[in-house]
This record gives C-alpha cells, structure tokens and sequence, in this order.
C-alpha cells in the first residue's frame, strides 16, 4: 500500500444550508493516521466540517475517499461537544452502541470504562456523572464500536482539567497508534500539544493545512496568525 | 340534617360496608379502563414514538389529525360506534353492542389520540438530544424507537396515568354504546348520572367520592413521579 492509499482524500467538498455556503469547494489531502486538529475562529465551519467527515451531514458536492473508496459510516464514530447520554447505567451506556453483546464485548467495556477511571461507577445512572466523566463515557462508547476514524468535537470544552488531562493522554497512548483522529478546538495549547497535522478553516474556507509543527513556526495566512496570537476567537 | 347531609352518611356506608352493587360498578370501571387504557398505550405509545422520530411524506398530515382527534366529542365518538356496532351497522354482525367490549372501543377511540399525541410531545423533545447519536452509531429504527420509549419511561408513565384519569371519568361515549344495563355495562360515571336523575343520592355519592377519590390518587401519584424521577436537583433524571 502506498502512502497515498492511507490518506483520506476530500475532493470538492461544499455545504449549503438555505443558499448560504457554509463550507466553499474544499479538496485536501489527509494524513490516514495520527491526530488531525480542525482550528478555527467562532462559526469558521469547523464543526461543519467534522460533521460532513462523519457521515452526518449529507455535502452538496464533493466525495470524501480513504483507502480509494468512499468512506463508510461504520468505520467512523463521531463524539459531539454535548455529550449524549442515555437513561440507564454507565455499563449500559457502553453496551448500547454495540449491534450484538458477547460476553467478550462485555469485558471490553469494563476494561475500557477502567482506562477512563470510571470502573467503579459502572452500574451507575450515567446521568449523574460530572460532565467530565460523561465526556470520558462518550469517548470509551465510541472507541468500543472499533472506529478506523475517531471525529471528536470539542470533547474537552467545558470539562474539569482532570478529565480534559486524561482524555488528552488516552487518546494521546492508546488511540493515536491504532486510528485516525480527527479534533476540533478551540484551545491552541491543546492544539500544540495533540496535532500532529493541523487544518485551519476560516469562514467556511480551509485555507491552511500544514504539520503541526510548521503550523504554529510559520503560519502562512495573516488569519492563521491573528488566530494563533489570540486576536481572534 | 338536610337530605344531602343524609345522602353523604348514607353514601360512607356504602362504602364502609361494601356494598354489592358499589363494588360490582367499581370493578366494571376499573376493569374497563384497565383494558382501555392498555390497549391505547401499547398501540399509542410506539405510535407516538415513530411519529416523533421519522420523517416521512404525510407525517405531518397523520400528526395534525392526531391532534385533532385529542379532543373528540365523548357523544360523537359515542354515536360513531352506536351505528358502527348497531344491527345495521358494518360490525353489527358481532352483537357487541351494549357490551363491556364495546365501551373498551369507545375509549380507546377517545384516549388513543391522547397517549400519542402526549408520547409525540415528550419523544420529540429526546429525539432533537438523540438523533445524531444514534445516526452516527448506525443505531436501527427499531431499537431508537425502544430506547426512546425506556428512557422517557417516567415521563410516560404520566401519559398513561393521564389515560387512566380521562377515562375512568368519561361517561358521554360509554353510556350511548354501553347503554347503562344494570349487572352489565354500569360503571361509575353512568351508575352516577342515572342515580342522580332518580334522585337515589347516596350511592350516586358513594360513587362520586370513589372517582374523587381515584383522580386524586392518580393526581397525586403524577405528582410524586414528577418530584421523584422528572425534577432532581442539578438536572433531569
């Protein structure tokens, strides 16, 4: 396989909500793996964006491939902002997403409810965790349907810095390796720290995509460098 | 003491010694609204909850006469069914007419509309919280509509004791197609019109404080799951 059968491939890529271009012609060439980080001001489309990645926005125009076929929703698990949870217990929670229980799945959504510290509260009413714990429960539900491609928006917003810290490093050790990870944020700091490839949008337009490294070196955009020295949000 | 004072006195007696024929008319109306309600939740509900959670060409259409239908006339319902059910009638062949079955029909007719349209209402607000989650999980049709019903079960449980009061307290439907036979198709409601009209008070009281009795409990009971499971502090549960 060839680095280029490994990327994922956005050709054309719009979306229009009412006649209003929310996201112009976009084509890119992404890295298939390691942590891809969406930045952008308030309204630049990021979420759009993200969403369009995971299937649940249907694009004007435009084919998003990987591996030369179209994606699949099945490969692709999608973590929003506001975590979604059900009323039952975290386990249950877990178990939900899953088409078929085994007891082998079982014992996967122990273990990973442990990687998120939330063993002990396993056969707790998942509506009573702290937003911090409930982003964690999202983040472990959606790695236990297997993902090729991890879409997370803004999982860490308005959450404690300890849970914002262990989610940063599980996905940091356990995930990296093993998917592509797609993330949005607002949080430059945060951005440093995870991207190893970043896309800056700026109203519904990507106008820059470099490494991580030369991103924040040598923004090429005066947007990008305005976002960067925190003159626009 | 006047006669209404007399009528209430005699009336707890009926109740305090059990009198034969209060319970007989207690249990037809319990057993009544059981099967009527019943059948109303377990078509309204899953109805209420695919309306909510699917689009399709004439939702909207179905939606609105649902809502409509939320507030039939008792004594067209009523009069629908009487020529449905009479000898003339499509399903007079059957004989049900002036039977317990019929009346279930009536309110089923009466209550249905309100379980769906009340489960819509509730489903549709967990809907807007759940729909990209379940797409994003490719989560079935099937198991979304089950999982909607399980997770506002509390709140649903307030539909169905809803039900449970408007039906239990209707009397303008039942009595046309129930016809108020004594042994056979009195229930409370009617036992109570008829009484008052004869003017035999106390078990047209005794009957009365028994259905006070009943919507308050079922109020009341409204009440304690709302504070229990509906409001807790920091949130919904």
């Amino acid at each position: 396989m060839t680095p280029e059968d490994s990327q994922i491939i956005i050709r054309d890529l719009s979306f229009n909500i009412e006649g209003k271009a929310l996201l112009h012609n976009t084509s890119l060439s992404l890295s298939g793996d390691g942590i891809t980080v969406l930045l952008g001001a308030n309204g630049a489309g990021k979420t759009i964006f993200l969403k369009l990645l995971a299937g649940l926005l249907t694009p004007l125009s435009g084919t998003i491939t990987s591996n030369k076929k179209t994606l699949e929703m099945k490969t692709r698990s999608f973590v929003s902002q506001e975590p979604v949870i059900l009323r039952r217990t975290v386990l249950k929670n877990m178990l939900f997403v899953l088409p078929r229980i085994t007891h082998e799945e079982g014992t996967l959504a122990k273990g990973l409810l442990k990687m998120m510290g939330l063993n002990e509260k396993e056969h707790q009413n998942a509506l009573t965790l702290s937003a911090g714990e409930k982003q964690r429960l999202c983040l472990a539900r959606a790695i236990i349907t297997n993902p090729e491609i991890l879409l997370l928006d803004e999982p860490t917003a308005n959450i404690e810095p300890n849970s914002t810290t262990l989610i940063e490093k599980y996905l940091i050790q356990k995930v990296r390796s093993f998917r592509k990870i797609f993330f949005v944020t607002h949080d430059i700091n945060q951005a440093r720290r995870l991207a190893d490839e970043i896309v800056f949008i700026d109203t519904g337009r990507v106008i820059e995509h470099s490494s991580s490294e030369n991103f924040f070196k040598n923004p090429k955009t005066k947007e990008a460098r305005k976002y960067i020295s925190g003159k626009i949000n | 003491m006047n006669d209404i004072s007399e009528a209430f006195v005699s009336s707890l007696g009926l109740i305090l010694f059990l009198d034969t024929e209060l319970l007989e008319i207690i249990l037809l109306s319990f057993k009544i609204t059981f099967y009527a309600v019943l059948i109303s939740s377990v078509l309204g509900i899953p109805l209420g909850a695919f309306l909510a959670s699917t689009k399709f060409k004439f939702r909207n259409t179905i939606v609105s006469i649902l809502f409509g239908m939320m507030g039939l006339p008792p004594v067209v319902v009523g009069l629908f069914v009487y020529l449905v059910f009479s000898r003339s009638g499509s399903l007079g062949w059957m004989g049900l007419l002036y039977s317990p079955t019929v009346m279930i029909v009536a309110q089923v007719i009466l209550i249905l509309p309100i379980i769906c349209c009340l489960t819509f209402q509730i489903i549709e607000s967990l809907h807007a919280r759940y729909d990209e989650f379940f797409r994003s999980y490719r989560i079935t049709k099937f198991k979304s509509v089950i999982a909607y019903i399980v997770d506002s079960r509390f709140e649903l449980t307030t539909v169905i004791l809803a039900g449970i009061g408007r039906s239990i307290s209707e009397v303008g439907a039942i009595i046309i197609v129930g016809g108020n036979i004594d042994h056979i198709t009195r229930v409370m409601t009617t036992a109570i019109a008829l009484e008052t009209s004869k003017g035999n008070l106390d078990l047209a009281l005794g009957l009365g404080m028994i259905l006070l009795a009943t919507a308050v409990l079922l109020n009341g009971f409204i009440l304690f799951l709302r504070g229990k499971y509906l409001k807790v502090p920091g949130g919904t549960i």
